[in-house]
């Protein structure tokens, strides 16, 4: 089957390709040099589109058991948001705290086609991956949350070697089948249960005396000796707390050369200055990543409206939630392995405080000069709904519409940021680097976030709109064309931006990865039910072999491709194995059952 | 997968270390033995080896209208009968994962409200949960954590015979040497636990011997004034500021918790919803997280609700997530509407046209309903007050296939194995095949 797709202006980026009139052909479901010799199954006019590689989010609160709890808290959210007219679906609602079904949906039709749950508790790991099979459309896929497991922080305090750390971190990715450590608070949420209220970078905790630098330097140590793709993805100390500014930058110095993600950093670049002792300091953050190419971040955009915040730092969430809109929150210790906390917020365009963190946002968007670096989030739904990401993407390519935005706020907090003076406008390539192509390339994914030959066949077109944020918003012409399944591009093509793919049965969805779920290691009791040394016998012996594995595996691509490899002796991220963690979802039986799947099991 | 070990020259085997879905605790150093059909449980509570004993007989067949039949053609009838409904309400919903994923794929395609069968308790919590929100705990934490649990109402053993013993294991000679050893909690800091309300029973005093257990006995219709006391003594009022509601000796007893609670570094409230009084469960439930919301100021403190037997908890998830709502929800008419009064089982049969009735854990007879077809997914050894017009005898979930249910602190989902191959269909082939039969022209 061959679909060919003509005409368009194709911005790929990762292939060098930017504005260039041209084709792309896909063949059974995988992106293929074209030549004009090769009769297509199908083919479709791009003239007057813009031609991307499915766009992917890569950190985005959308399952597991605080998205849950957010769901149940913002029952006024799902009621404001229905589900369509049309022929029904039982597909849900809610736009804060969509269910799995708009999720993929919205999703789907903004033109992404890759999204990453970046906050997954292991204890929680089997639910995350049961509510992702019920996401369609998209790919899915889940980091670990480790840095407060009191498994680790024990091997840590009691002096255990970085092998055995090591060991741990590689059974627990194989077991909870994720694809990157992600760190919440370092030792910050272990300390809160603890009834310590703030933890900063070098401050050592309760129980273990151990520092978040010593945790985080362990982390950083084990994923870099094991090959994950994706550097630590860091959600730092003292979220939110203003003057947290210094522990960020201590943080990037903490780092000792080891590549690091510092997540939604825009909460985490307050000062203290000005008479109302709250300040930007986007500047001093992006003059640092700007210094230090191997930092990389997302900024965790806000957005004024109604949203609800999820996270696993319930020290910072306990610290926010009397100011909780409405005023309701939840908070939940969990399992010896980390915590949630979740607290609807209202973002206010009047209220100083959030009219400054929108100002750092953007502030951080317009400084940070290298957009492989950066990626454009806003952390879903803490800053704000994924869907108010084409808005996002207007204000960060169109300086008269920012400066008309910012005259609307609170003015001190105008008088707080010089926003007014950046004059950068980013591009339609950035927004290609910064929605696509960059995501993919820290993650690994090598047949991902381009449009090269060997790409799966997630190509989007978007109607080309002055307007961009009409361009890409989920109402207007957005789906996302997935070459690999013709039907639906007819479909989409045909009904020119009508939401036709959103009734989508449940019935057809999701039975690849619920054989993931299925197949998740047993883990229940890692603590709780033989309390601390058996479990940790059992961990550690099958950690042990988990990372046996890694190393073989390692040895055989190093092995294996060395000489056709770009920069040989640097191990290219794509050729890792941990992207083969990530749950394919849709891909059909034959892709499903494509060897290496799951590649520690 | 635990492991099986098969004993020489027999069929017969024994499973090690399995996983147990019903009650909500989810323990997992369960054993039985297994012959042909026959399963024999080795090491169990009384409720699980009640629930988990199979004789090696064959299960019945599936019936329409008392006739014995196949399973295409019950599913052909029942997908008839609910194509014909105009208000269908699914009760029970007693399933693993996978099969509520179908009993809600059937809701979605025919129309229905569903409510589960042991959410009563639920609902009581989610009162304040939903409207307030709390700060709760999960078993591992309250293990190794804490050092002052609170017992509100019933004694939970009947219902959760080894909650105790495995939330608060017997200290050993020398706690840090052993593998039950809490990691936080030690000598230094011995546990306490209050039963306030009834008296713990024997069994729960057998599991707590070697804690320091004290009882302040409440008749169960009084129970949500004393908490109401106990907040106030937690707020720092004193007896005197109570204008002589808690002058006697329950009064001393609430203000001495009350003073405990503020000195505990993780205590820890419990109760089972379920079994509290109907007309003030909310209050004691509420009063409850309130209090824990004012310990936290200083110390830490949570709520940990018993209850979550048959998997209620993993269909509270599924709703939330596919509908946006929790249970007692109406997916009809092109939108998912949640009237928690109005989709009540007990209130929804009385306005619905068909029920249909899911129990693949026990054999729970479904609620008396006579206003139209009753269509059963139901137990094996279900008995009916009244012939089902269609009856699906489905396998259960750890028993007859594998699956996956949700622990009751909402957090752990394990997965329950397959232990013999008596010929039922599970929850999920079942409502597939009504699907399918439903589809069909």
């Amino acid at each position: 089957m061959r679909v060919r797709i003509t005409n368009g202006r194709i911005f790929d980026p990762a292939s060098g390709m930017v504005d260039l009139l041209g084709n792309v052909l896909i063949e059974d479901g995988r992106i293929v040099a074209d030549d004009p010799a090769l009769r297509a199954d199908e083919t479709h006019d791009a003239a007057g589109c813009i031609v991307m590689a499915g766009g992917i989010d890569l950190h985005s609160h959308i399952a597991g058991g605080k998205v849950n709890l957010a769901r149940l808290l913002m029952g006024e959210d799902r009621r404001a948001h229905p589900e369509p007219f049309g022929a029904f679906c039982g597909c849900g609602g809610g736009n804060a705290a969509p269910t799995t079904h708009v999720t993929g949906c919205r999703y789907s039709q903004m033109g992404y086609t890759a999204v990453f749950e970046p906050a997954m508790v292991g204890a929680n790991a089997r639910h995350a991956h049961l509510e992702m099979a019920d996401i369609p459309n998209i790919d899915t896929g889940g980091f670990l949350v480790l840095g407060n497991d009191d498994f680790l922080l024990r091997l840590i305090a009691q002096g255990e070697s970085q092998t055995a750390i090591n060991d741990y971190v590689a059974w627990m990715l194989s077991a909870t089948q994720t694809c990157a450590i992600k760190i919440v608070n370092p030792g910050g949420i272990s300390a809160f249960k603890f009834n310590a209220r703030s933890l900063d970078l070098d401050e050592a905790g309760p129980h273990y005396a151990l520092t978040p630098r010593r945790v985080l330097q362990s982390l950083q140590r084990a994923v870099t000796e094991l090959g994950i793709p994706h550097p630590i993805h860091l959600h730092g100390c003292n979220l939110g707390v203003p003057g947290n500014v210094a522990t960020t930058l201590s943080t990037i110095g903490a780092t000792e050369g080891f590549p690091l993600h510092l997540t939604h950093v825009q909460f985490h670049a307050y000062g203290t200055e000005g008479d109302r002792r709250f300040s930007s300091g986007a500047a001093e953050i992006a003059a640092a990543v700007n210094a230090n190419p191997h930092i990389s971040v997302d900024v965790g955009q806000i957005m004024f409206g109604q949203t609800v915040t999820a996270s696993a730092d319930l020290m910072a969430q306990y610290r926010n939630h009397s100011i909780a809109s409405p005023n309701k929150w939840v908070g939940m210790d969990i399992e010896c392995d980390a915590a949630c906390g979740v607290v609807p917020f209202a973002y206010r365009d009047t209220s100083f405080v959030n009219a400054l963190q929108w100002a750092i946002g953007l502030e951080l968007f317009l400084l940070i000069e290298d957009p492989w670096r950066v990626f454009l989030t806003t952390d879903h739904p803490n800053g704000g709904p994924f869907t108010s990401y084409p808005h996002l993407i207007r204000l960060l390519m169109d300086r008269d519409f920012r400066a008309e935005q910012l005259a609307r706020l609170h003015k001190a907090a105008r008088a707080h940021t010089n926003l007014v003076e950046l004059k950068r406008e980013y591009t339609l390539e950035e927004i290609a680097i910064v929605t696509r192509a960059a995501p993919a390339r820290t993650l690994g994914l090598k047949d991902r976030g381009h449009l090269a030959p060997g790409a799966i066949g997630d190509v989007v077109l978007y109607a080309d709109m002055a307007d961009r944020e009409a361009m890409l918003s989920w109402s207007a012409r957005r789906e996302p064309e997935r070459g690999r399944d013709p039907r639906q591009l007819r479909r989409s093509l045909s009904h020119g931006g009508h939401a036709a793919r959103h009734h989508r049965r449940h019935a057809t969805l999701g039975a690849h990865r619920r054989r993931v779920a299925d197949g998740l290691r047993h883990f229940g009791d890692r603590l709780w039910l033989r309390g601390g040394d058996r479990g940790g016998n059992r961990a550690g012996g099958l950690a042990r072999r988990a990372a046996g594995h890694i190393r073989a595996h390692l040895r055989h691509v190093a092995e294996g491709s060395e000489e056709d490899r770009p920069g040989a002796g640097r191990p290219m991220r794509a050729d890792r194995p941990h992207l083969r963690l990530l749950c394919r979802h849709r891909r059909g039986a034959a892709r499903a059952a494509r060897p290496g799947f799951a590649l520690f099991r | 997968m635990p492991p099986v070990a098969t004993s020489p020259g027999a069929t017969s085997r024994i499973v090690t270390e399995l996983v147990c879905g019903f009650c909500g605790l989810g323990c997992d150093d369960l054993e039985v033995q297994v012959q042909g059909r026959a399963v024999r449980p080795r090491i169990a509570c009384p409720q699980a080896a009640a629930l988990l004993e199979r004789s090696d007989g064959a299960p019945p067949l599936p019936r329409v209208a008392g006739r014995e039949t196949s399973l295409e053609e019950a599913a052909a009838r029942a997908g008839s009968l609910l194509a014909a409904s105009r208000s269908a309400v699914f009760s029970g919903l007693g399933a693993d994962v996978d099969g509520l994923r179908g009993v809600f794929d059937l809701a979605m395609r025919f129309g229905a409200s569903f409510d589960h069968a042991a959410s009563s308790g639920l609902f009581r919590n989610l009162d304040t949960l939903q409207r307030r929100g709390w700060i709760a705990t999960t078993l591992a934490e309250v293990r190794n954590r804490c050092d002052l649990l609170v017992v509100v109402g019933a004694d939970p053993t009947p219902d959760f015979a080894r909650f105790f013993e495995r939330a608060l294991p017997a200290a050993s000679g020398d706690p840090q040497e052993s593998d039950e050893a809490p990691l936080f909690t030690n000598r230094a800091h011995p546990r306490r636990v209050v039963f306030l309300g009834d008296l713990a029973g024997p069994a729960a005093r057998a599991a707590l011997a070697g804690h320091d257990v004290t009882h302040s006995p409440v008749p169960p219709a009084l129970l949500a004034d004393a908490m109401a006391g106990l907040n106030a003594f937690v707020d720092g009022r004193s007896v005197k500021t109570l204008g002589g509601a808690f002058d006697g000796a329950l009064g001393a007893a609430l203000a001495e918790l009350a003073g405990a609670l503020r000195a505990a570094r993780y205590a820890v409230f419990t109760w089972n919803a379920g079994a509290l009084d109907p007309a003030e469960g909310e209050r004691i439930v509420g009063h409850a997280a309130a209090m824990v919301a004012k310990l936290n100021e200083t110390t830490r403190a949570a709520v940990f609700p018993l209850g979550g037997r048959d998997n209620l908890i993993g269909a509270h998830q599924m709703a939330l997530w596919r509908f946006g709502y929790p249970l007692r929800t109406l997916v009809a008419h092109g939108e998912a509407s949640h009237a928690p009064g109005l989709y009540a089982t007990s209130r929804a049969v009385r306005d619905a046209d068909l029920l249909l009735h899911v129990s693949a854990f026990r054999p729970d007879a479904p609620p008396a309903f006579s206003s139209g077809p009753l269509i059963a997914l139901a137990h094996p050894h279900t008995e009916f007050p009244r012939e089902p017009d269609v009856f699906i005898p489905v396998g259960t979930p750890g028993i007859d296939h594998a699956g996956q249910v949700f622990r009751m602190d909402s957090v752990v989902c394990l997965p329950l194995v397959k232990l013999r191959e008596a010929g039922l269909a599970s929850v999920a082939q079942a409502a597939a095949a009504i699907l399918q039969a439903g589809r069909a022209p």
